[in-house]
């Protein structure tokens, strides 16, 4: 019996690494991510080219010299995907990462002190929730001018509510842990127990919606540029390129189809890779916290 | 005062382009990229007149009149303003598929001398309340034009007298000769008004639109639609065509394709120079692109401290390349140009411009070099609509082989022109518009002198010797004489270099076969698509 226990026992913690590690989808997800980066990065040293230079005839199809076809301007489009791979993830990172830190700290206090602070900070996120993504985003664009500055900003907002909405659920159900309590019977500044206490525990809350948001920063600045609020010419963006694509469609099929393949694969493989985090941070037992 | 240019600049982006790889016809020359085969010369469609009369057409154009100058016609400056003034309000002369001048409200004209031109109104002209039009109405209408704060006070010239010589008779006294006067004259803001009704009170023309055109306005909503019906007092009797014609305001290039690929526009002003490929495959529409006098300019602000040394702006000028920015941005539609609009009869040759023979890149980047200036870098402020990005783009391109970075600021249009003309001094360091050419080469370059145009006092300083030319190309009457003036004036503009004249400006327009018959020049001089749409006719059942 107690060698039978002791067996179950040992299934139970393989079954829980194999839980906690990245399954062969999220794996293959990571794998897509990082090929992304990595054309990213090629165009940072023009390795198809200049993404801006006119280097043969307009709107030819693919061929030697061009790859992926020349554009409306002739300029070749293989590095003007390249550059667009790389502004679009540069703009979404490092938008979600003003997020995840805002979501934090607005989640967690409200998580974790409640009372007004918790319902000022729910009331305004709910407000800036009811906005549909994109026209809060061009609002905002309106507001600071196109540009890079105003595509952060707008997906920051945009991202924003639903981030902070989970943090403080996550920050709510950690706040009622022992080892919170203890702390703060222990004397614990409110600081010390937020960083070391409660922030620790909701991180992988952090980290799985910061996946859902960088998709959703995606589409966001996506949608900005292709409305013209978003990165300025001749920088592209993986939104330009698929405004220009939509133009040309008929005519010139390849400027869609690579900006767009790239596109879907972008937040299709980020999406698997959440998953993959959140299957890894949030076993199913532990799902109900959030 | 509103900006934009009186001069169809930046806001009419009313459209620009024809088919990939087409080839525009000169202006001045017949025929245009996608002219109908039946067409007689100087035009690219001819409205059947077999077809019988009535029906409904539609429109889609991008963009509304100005909404800030009202809907006075004398203080409208730009060309989509125009455009659709021209539907209720006429001139005493317009302008032929030659750019020639031909009888509106005048029936004819005499000049016994240089100086002196005598109108002879047309009978039966009526304003569509019923009453009809007087020497009194065109006497207070250009009087009131020559008090008025309008940009287009510049262009009629040194107009001295008006006066009413008998009930069908009207003199206009000139200080000294000025070849363009029919020229200007055959523009909207030198329109007949019901001066009657203005000066009684009874009529805000600001507001409410009333003229002697064949149709008027049954309702307008700003920025979302107009809509004209029949004027039953025109005096052109058969004409308009249709009885009614509605116009959508579709910003977005795709929305104007869309609505004539589905009928829901008859026809649609189209911007994107690859207009024609893309509906190539799509059934009865056809797209044809007119040939005009417009042309893109570059604004280098000599308010500014980076453009304030002439031979800065002189090597910008040298660096771009015009051939490629109207083969590529242009899709080959456009063609260099100097201030006098290329194709117009006595318009100067651009390839034998100082900027022209200066030695491109390499002699901007010594030119550069001697003014100290040898890693300029400036801001370009361009409007969203195309083709101006690309221009922009090309410009670029350009520039960066003399070294010069150019940062691209790409914004909505009226932003863009709160910008560039908002504030005086401007503080943008340079701009891309558009001036319609008009149908005389010495019109345009009246802008060329600050003190006369107002709208570029901002970002423009004015040069003494350039305005002398410019007002004796004026004086000189048309010939071998004027076009030596003409092209002194080029050569010093050019050499000024405060408002480069890049390539000329083709304007597109697409139309379903099925649904209408229209008429359209080849050739258009004031940014109008509509200058004949009194001729089209609906095809029904």
């Amino acid at each position: 019996m107690k060698m039978l226990r002791s067996g179950r026992a040992r299934a139970e913690i393989r079954g829980g690494a194999r839980a906690r590690g990245l399954d062969p989808l999220s794996l293959a997800g990571l794998a897509c991510l990082l090929l992304l980066v990595l054309l990213a990065l090629g165009s940072l040293v023009d390795a198809a080219g200049d993404p801006d230079a006119i280097v043969g005839p307009r709107l030819r199809p693919p061929g030697p010299g061009w790859w992926l076809g020349t554009d409306n301007l002739g300029r070749s489009v293989l590095p003007r995907v390249m550059e667009g791979v790389g502004t679009t993830l540069l703009l979404s990172s490092a938008a979600v990462l003003v997020t995840a830190a805002l979501s934090a700290g607005f989640g967690v206090l409200a998580g974790y002190r409640g009372g007004y602070l918790n319902e000022l900070i729910m009331r305004v996120v709910e407000v800036l929730y009811s906005f549909p993504a994109i026209v809060l985003a061009v609002l905002v664009a309106a507001v600071a001018g196109p540009g890079q500055l105003a595509a952060l900003a707008g997906i920051v907002l945009v991202t924003i509510p639903l981030m902070t909405r989970l943090v403080r659920a996550a920050a709510v159900a950690v706040a009622g842990r022992d080892y919170v309590t203890a702390a703060v019977i222990s004397g614990a500044r409110l600081p010390r127990v937020l960083g070391r206490h409660v922030l620790p525990n909701v991180a992988g809350t952090i980290a799985v919606q910061g996946t859902y948001a960088l998709s959703v920063g995606i589409s966001v600045e996506g949608g900005l540029s292709f409305l013209g609020f978003g990165v300025q010419p001749p920088q592209a963006s993986l939104g330009v390129l698929i405004r220009q694509g939509g133009t040309y469609m008929m005519a010139a099929p390849w400027l869609i189809i690579g900006p767009g393949a790239v596109l879907v694969l972008a937040i299709l493989s980020i999406n698997v890779f959440g998953d993959g985090l959140r299957d890894r941070f949030e076993p199913r037992e532990t799902r109900s916290l959030v | 005062m509103r900006y934009r240019l009186a001069c169809g600049a930046a806001a009419v982006l009313t459209a620009t382009s024809a088919c990939a790889g087409g080839t525009a016809a000169a202006p001045g020359t017949p025929g245009g990229a996608g002219a109908d085969a039946t067409a007689p010369p100087g035009y690219l469609a001819l409205a059947d007149g077999k077809l019988p009369a009535g029906g409904a057409l539609t429109f889609a154009v991008h963009i509304d009149s100005g909404a800030a100058t009202g809907l006075d016609p004398q203080l409208a400056d730009v060309a989509t303003s125009w455009q659709l003034m021209s539907l209720v309000y006429e001139t005493l002369v317009t302008v032929g598929p030659d750019f020639a001048p031909k009888p509106a409200l005048a029936e004819s004209w005499e000049t016994p001398d240089p100086k002196t031109y005598l109108f002879h109104l047309r009978k039966g002209v009526a304003f569509s309340n019923g009453r009809e039009m007087t020497a009194d109405d065109v006497v207070g209408s250009l009087r009131r034009l020559l008090a008025a704060k309008s940009v287009w006070r510049g262009q009629l010239g040194p107009v001295e007298k008006v006066v009413k010589v008998d009930a069908g008779t009207v003199k206009v006294t000139l200080a000294r000769p000025y070849t363009p006067f029919l020229a200007a004259l055959a523009n909207v803001p030198a329109a007949v008004l019901p001066m009657k009704e203005i000066e009684a009170g009874s009529l805000d023309p600001a507001k409410q639109m009333l003229g002697t055109g064949p149709f008027k306005v049954k309702d307008h909503r700003q920025d979302v639609s107009w809509s004209f019906v029949r004027n039953e007092h025109y005096w052109d009797k058969g004409k308009p065509a249709a009885d009614s014609l509605s116009v959508t305001i579709a910003p977005e290039e795709a929305a104007r394709v869309a609505a004539v690929q589905n009928g829901s526009a008859a026809l649609a002003s189209l911007g994107n120079v690859d207009s024609a490929a893309m509906l190539a495959g799509a059934t009865d529409v056809k797209v044809a692109t007119q040939a005009t006098t417009d042309f893109y300019y570059l604004m280098l602000n000599s308010r500014n401290p980076k453009f304030a040394d002439p031979r800065v702006r002189q090597a910008v000028n040298m660096a771009l390349d015009r051939k490629q920015i109207a083969e590529v941005a242009l899709g080959g539609q456009g063609r260099p140009t100097g201030v006098t609009p290329a194709g117009l009869p006595g318009a100067c040759d651009p390839a034998t411009l100082p900027s022209a023979t200066g030695g491109g890149a390499a002699g901007a980047k010594e030119l550069l070099a001697q003014a100290g200036a040898a890693n300029l870098s400036f801001t370009l402020s361009i409007y969203a609509t195309e083709p101006a990005p690309a221009v922009a783009q090309v410009i670029q391109q350009n520039l960066q082989q003399a070294g010069v970075t150019v940062k691209i600021e790409q914004m909505d249009e009226a932003s863009w022109a709160g910008k560039v003309y908002g504030k005086a001094p401007a503080t943008f360091d340079s701009a891309l518009s558009w001036f319609a050419g008009y149908a005389d080469p010495g019109m345009v370059t009246t802008w060329w002198n600050p003190d006369v145009a107002g709208f570029n006092q901002g970002f423009m300083r004015a040069d003494k010797d350039l305005n002398t030319l410019i007002a004796r190309a004026g004086e000189t009457p048309a010939g071998p004489e004027r076009d030596k003036a003409l092209a002194e004036v080029c050569a010093k503009a050019d050499t000024d270099s405060q408002m480069v004249p890049l390539v000329t400006r083709p304007a597109t327009i697409a139309y379903r076969a099925d649904a209408v018959s229209p008429s359209l020049y080849a050739t258009e001089g004031y940014g109008n698509l509509l200058r004949l749409v009194a001729d089209a006719r609906v095809k029904r059942g």
